[in-house]
């Protein structure tokens, strides 16, 4: 545990801060800091005072942040990035306190380029509240988390983001072209394509965009972005169809997904765990008959006619394979409510079916399409054994999404109630120690552990190195070239070895 | 482990000494599964359609954060000193309940719904309980005690000797079997809403009458945590009430309604048997029947308000539309629902009060959004948003009417009374 910083030390960054920055972006309270110490759930909460930021700074400007680097530097002390704080894997929590950074005062629209399609934007505003204001326009920037009514477009930098409908449109990082960042030495540069600022490909130099996408904050603060923008669709497609066997499914979302429909815009499985999990607690979901043990869903974005010949594909594809199309009401409504579902159970049930208050938790990885399978009965039978260790814990299936329009990967996903009320030490590394066999898993089928959240929390992030190979060294070389202090969100992903 | 209807469960971390509880502690035990439920799941899908963190930016003033700390309380981290201040923020609009999926998906199994608003009344309560008072709150319930009225015209006095200045000329009886309740700005600050309230009742042959001695409904306290307070000024309208054999109250004002349909059968019980009317669904009856026909051509091009406490708090918004409609010679380009759920004044919950600034960013950002939709006039139904719409209507040379005003004119009414003080 990381004690506080003493009073005197506080004091005198702050002075240092206020020397630049208004009193109103320097934020010293206990609440204030709290909570701008927690994420999403399973947040140990037993644990939370040991991570409470020691201040916050709350800037309006790229050169607000630059200040507040250059004091972090100058005390060495560290510094986190926070943009909506809605990841999923520690990226926004002071794991060393010092200073959490917060930047959604940089929310403002700088320019909308409606010729050449681009928006630029402060990192701190959020994906819906940005298309509300391009719908006039007829564009969207179509960049679509589940989190996608309230995380920002920093976050989405900084942890290089997955778009549920990223096989029609691409994923963060092919949806921002370049962005102005802060180093972690206080210096502001560009990372990007062309001079500009607007450029999709070019071939000068390193192809820096990557390595400053999903690097958690741990080498730079994305301060401002410019996005490709989109036509916004003319239509929608959206099916969900019933299944009476997992294998019948499996083949279905793969057909879909093989099936080079220009306008595919993704498309989702749902294993027996999810659907049995569904029928038992959920209660927006739409009873099926117990004959239906899978589902697959798919999406389709574009112009009306290409739309509407996609869908009929689609359709004709999973007829053929036996699948059973639920219908209009399902079909649209659950799609379009796919956001507010993500998290949604308050309850899940103890090993003897007993109601619980359970919170929800999302355990990610990209597994290639052959191995969906194998992934699913080794991740089922992990939370099978965590559960019989200790009853806090439920199983509330699986979702497989596809990442691209070919069908080459899937975001998989093995969702988890905890009962946190009751989570004690013990029972939460118990839940680390399942997060690292549910990673080890995730690599011995040749996959990455996260293709959405990132792998810096506890458990999986001890795997990094194996699943990076010599390429980790190189991330440890850079972080010590990029920030020479270690200030940078010190003490993720294991960058420490760095400086040993 | 069982759960109740509202989801609470008796869970091992509740207190197990044995010494009596603090006013915390039942706070805490209140409020501890509630607050999990939110803290647990981390949406935070409430935060965009928050008005104050649209304005602030500031995660400490998010419902998220006003549900985090009662975790952090639990488990020792705050007390009720380290959060009173935070909890200021807040217009109790409660686009934060609506938008919240806990409430939108999850409700049926437990008859659950989030309630961030009342948690933040519990707390206001719980501090004032606790000794800690914001200046600004504690100075103006002072007041509206001595008054029986909130000082809504700051020095100028308000009291039992005005509180029915607003109907002069109007012929209104006292006492009836419905009593026409206005609240504290339209009765001292804005009277033309009153007064068209009043107009609308009679040309449409609605018997009412005011009341013998009226005092505050005791909603705004309730709402800044002066509970004790608040109680007593209801028991007063109520008993007053039932010595005049009252059988209806007609309410023209949001807040109001909420007072009386929400606060006071939960500080009586059974014992609150009158009903309450918002006139403003009367009045669209009556435009049905044909008791109420507009024919005066109002020629301005309007956008609407949705009230909070309508629209999101009691889910009232089409009879005001359908209100607007009738009226000819507008021009309405109206914005639905439930993009307004994350539209506010920035006029409730004590706000304007203890933060004004906060109100006026709040109020400047829906004129903008009512620029948007290139208007000459915004119509509200709620008075209390009425004041700060308006000033910062200046700006945009945006008048900002009542509802109720727009209807009388538009039926021949001269309304009279003011739309500010004088």
């Amino acid at each position: 545990m990381i004690d506080p910083l003493p009073q005197t030390t506080v004091d005198a960054v702050v002075q240092a801060l206020l020397r630049v920055l208004p009193p109103d972006e320097v934020l010293t309270s206990k609440t204030d800091r709290m909570n701008r110490a927690r994420v999403p759930a399973p947040f140990p909460v037993h644990r939370w005072g040991e991570r409470v930021p020691d201040l916050v700074v709350l800037p309006r400007s790229s050169a607000g942040v630059a200040h507040a680097v250059k004091v972090a530097n100058d005390f060495k002390i560290p510094i986190v990035p926070r943009d909506g704080g809605t990841g999923l894997t520690d990226g926004a929590m002071p794991e060393r306190r010092g200073i959490v950074l917060d930047l959604k005062r940089l929310n403002e629209i700088h320019e909308i380029d409606l010729e050449n399609r681009t928006a630029t934007v402060g990192v701190g505003i959020n994906m819906l509240k940005l298309n509300e204001v391009l719908s006039p326009y007829g564009l969207i920037y179509p960049d679509d988390p589940a989190s996608y009514p309230c995380s920002l477009i920093g976050g989405r930098i900084g942890t290089s983001g997955w778009s549920l409908i990223g096989s029609r449109y691409g994923h963060s990082r092919d949806l921002v072209l370049s962005f102005e960042m802060v180093t972690p030495t206080g210096e502001i540069i560009f990372i990007g394509d062309g001079g500009g600022q607007k450029v999709s490909k070019s071939s000068s130099g390193f192809q820096l965009k990557h390595l400053f996408m999903g690097h958690q904050g741990t080498l730079g603060i994305a301060t401002r972005a410019t996005l490709k923008l989109h036509p916004k669709p003319e239509a929608e497609f959206s099916a969900f169809w019933a299944f009476s066997d997992f294998d019948t499914a499996y083949k279905t979302v793969g057909a879909l997904a093989r099936a080079g429909i220009a306008t595919f815009g993704g498309a989702v499985l749902f294993d027996e765990w999810k659907v049995e999990y569904l029928r038992r607690d959920d209660e927006a979901y739409i009873p099926q008959p117990s004959s239906v043990r899978a589902l697959v869903c798919a999406a389709a974005y574009g112009n009306e006619d290409e739309t509407r010949a996609g869908g009929k594909r689609m359709m004709g594809i999973v007829h053929r394979l036996g699948g059973r199309y639920l219908g209009d009401e399902i079909s649209q409504g659950d799609w379009a409510a796919r956001h507010d579902r993500y998290a949604t159970p308050l309850h899940g049930r103890t090993l003897n079916g007993q109601a619980a208050l359970m919170g929800w938790h999302c355990e990610d990885a990209a597994i290639n399409y052959t191995n969906l399978p194998a992934v699913r009965i080794a991740w089922h039978e992990i939370i099978e054994r965590l559960r019989r260790k200790h009853d806090l814990f439920d199983d509330w299936g699986m979702f497989s999404y596809t990442s691209g329009n070919t069908g080459v990967d899937y975001l998989t996903e093995i969702d988890v109630g905890i009962w946190e009320q009751h989570l004690k030490e013990e029972s939460w590394l118990a839940f680390v120690d399942a997060k690292r066999e549910i990673a080890a898993v995730a690599l011995a089928h040749g996959g990455s552990i996260s293709a959405c959240h990132g792998s810096c929390r506890e458990g999986e992030v001890d795997l990094v190195p194996q699943e990076l190979g010599g390429g980790y060294d190189v991330m440890l070389a850079i972080k010590k070239v990029m920030d020479p202090n270690n200030i940078m969100n010190p003490g993720k992903y294991g960058l420490d070895r760095a400086y040993a | 482990m069982t759960l109740d209807a509202n989801g609470n469960g008796s869970g091992e971390s509740a207190p197990l000494d044995a010494s009596p509880p603090t006013p915390t502690d039942e706070f805490v035990g209140q409020w501890r599964d509630a607050a999990y439920n939110c803290f647990s799941s981390g949406h935070k899908f409430c935060r965009e359609v928050c008005p104050v963190t649209q304005v602030t930016r500031n995660d400490t003033w998010t419902p998220t954060a006003f549900h985090a700390n009662v975790v952090a309380m639990d488990k020792g981290e705050l007390d009720i000193a380290d959060i009173a201040e935070d909890y200021v923020n807040c217009t109790q609009c409660g686009a934060c309940e609506l938008r919240c999926p806990n409430t939108l998906f999850t409700g049926d199994f437990y008859r659950f719904r989030t309630r961030t608003v009342d948690l933040v009344k519990s707390v206001r309560t719980l501090a004032v309980d606790s000794g800690i008072h914001q200046p600004k709150w504690q100075r103006w319930n002072e007041l509206t005690d001595q008054r029986t009225h909130e000082p809504v015209l700051g020095d100028q006095p308000v009291g039992q000797d005005k509180v029915r200045d607003w109907a002069d000329g109007l012929g209104i009886p006292i006492g009836g079997d419905d009593i026409l309740f206005v609240d504290c700005e339209a009765a001292f600050y804005r009277t033309s809403v009153s007064r068209a309230v009043a107009q609308l009742l009679q040309m449409a042959g609605h018997e009412f009458g005011l009341m013998e001695e009226q005092w505050c409904c005791g909603g705004p306290a309730a709402e800044m945590g002066y509970r004790d307070q608040a109680m007593r000024f209801a028991r007063h309208n109520l008993d007053n009430w039932k010595a005049s054999g009252a059988k209806r109250i007609l309410v023209l004002d949001p807040h109001d309604y909420i007072t009386f349909t929400e606060d006071y059968p939960r500080y009586f019980g059974a014992e609150f048997d009158l009903e309450v009317v918002l006139v403003i669904e009367l009045f669209a009856q009556y435009i049905r029947e044909g008791k109420l026909t507009p024919h005066v051509p109002i020629e301005r091009t309007i956008t609407y308000h949705d009230p909070c406490r309508l629209n999101k708090r009691k889910g009232v918004w089409k009879e005001p539309r359908e209100i607007l409609r009738s009226i000819p010679g507008l021009v309405f380009n109206d914005v639905d629902r439930v993009t307004q759920w994350a539209y506010c004044s920035g006029g409730g919950g004590g706000l304007p009060i203890e933060k004004p600034e906060l109100t006026r960013l709040i109020s400047a950002s829906r004129l903008e959004k009512a620029k948007e939709q290139a208007v000459d006039t915004l119509v509200s139904a709620c008075p209390w948003s009425e004041r700060p719409l308006a000033e910062a209507g200046t700006a945009h040379g945006i008048d900002v009417v009542d509802l109720h005003e727009l209807l009388a004119e538009s039926l021949g009414i001269i309304v009279g009374g003011q739309r500010g003080a004088q």
